[in-house]
């Protein structure tokens, strides 16, 4: 079965032949979580670094925010049967608004970067790998089964 | 088998920081020694076995370059793999140290960068296979 990851959304999956895929992330992070050992993964797709500029909203959305969002990935994947020690944590994302980044005013895509590298140190994570930054558009998706993240970007696939 | 690392700053911090990312690396590990100059290290590796050096280069008392001729002088150390953790930015002196077989992790660095350093120089990430972990996108150092 195949889950769309909204903007601002989250899937978790623990079914084998689940894909799950989210489309659009420009300065957006997609952030891909997988428990090789228990086949659980998840997919988040987080908007902006921080909840303190509306924390309101993000008590009704968590998957908002990067400091909101991660923190929900993972729990959700360690209450669906996922370990700390095994997660293959992922992200793909955070490119610039403008083709060149100091033109880029808000830096809202190297500002989520910043935060989740924050989150993953003090939660006691590496990344696995990363495609980020530039200024392109991707997608990418989750393959339950295998683990295996797949990006594509400007007609062009690869695995991440 | 564990690996016995020694960690070489005149930075108690910057040794935290080694050290956690070792931790986090999911290497087996077996003893981690600290040394805070080259002349400590030196004790260090009299004493114990050691399969793995990080080393900084600017360092009072002794610096990793002086520490690094020296380890390559004596037939028991010769071989050892050392990763330098430095800012120096000589390409230069750089070239040196890595014609005595050290491999380079320039300061600051993300900790996914100093694992695939440690991993390369044990023989366990292969240089081909540079798709995991290794630094992709515009960033290279987020």
């Amino acid at each position: 079965m195949i889950h769309t990851v909204g903007v601002a959304d989250m899937k978790i999956s623990a079914q084998k032949g689940d894909l799950i895929i989210t489309h659009a992330l420009g300065s957006c992070l997609g952030i891909a979580v997988h428990d090789p050992v228990a086949c659980v993964g998840g997919l988040l797709h987080v908007m902006l670094p921080l909840s303190t500029i509306d924390p309101e909203k993000a008590q009704r959305n968590p998957f908002m925010f990067v400091d909101t969002g991660f923190p929900e990935l993972l729990i959700d994947c360690l209450e669906t049967g996922a370990l700390r020690q095994r997660l293959d944590v992922r992200v793909a994302g955070g490119a610039n608004s403008r083709n060149r980044e100091e033109d880029d005013f808000f830096q809202i895509g190297k500002r989520n970067l910043i935060v989740l590298r924050k989150l993953l140190w003090k939660n006691g994570l590496l990344l696995k790998s990363h495609d980020v930054g530039g200024n392109i558009s991707r997608t990418m998706s989750l393959e339950i089964g295998t683990g295996k993240v797949t990006i594509k970007s400007g007609g062009q696939m690869k695995n991440l | 088998m564990a690996l016995n690392i020694l960690v070489v700053d005149d930075s108690s911090v910057m040794r935290a920081i080694i050290i956690k990312t070792l931790h986090l690396s999911q290497l087996p590990l077996g003893e981690i020694h600290q040394a805070a100059n080259g002349q400590e290290a030196l004790k260090v590796l009299d004493g114990s076995w050691i399969d793995l050096a990080l080393v900084d280069i600017n360092m009072p008392v002794m610096d990793g370059e002086e520490m690094i001729n020296r380890l390559r002088q004596n037939p028991a150390t010769e071989d050892l793999p050392i990763i330098i953790v430095s800012t120096e930015g000589s390409e230069s002196r750089k070239e040196v140290l890595m014609q005595k077989g050290a491999r380079f992790v320039h300061k600051p660095f993300t900790p996914e960068t100093l694992r695939d350093a440690i991993l390369r120089i044990l023989g366990g990430l292969d240089e081909q296979k540079a798709g995991d972990g290794t630094l992709q996108g515009g960033y290279p150092n987020f």
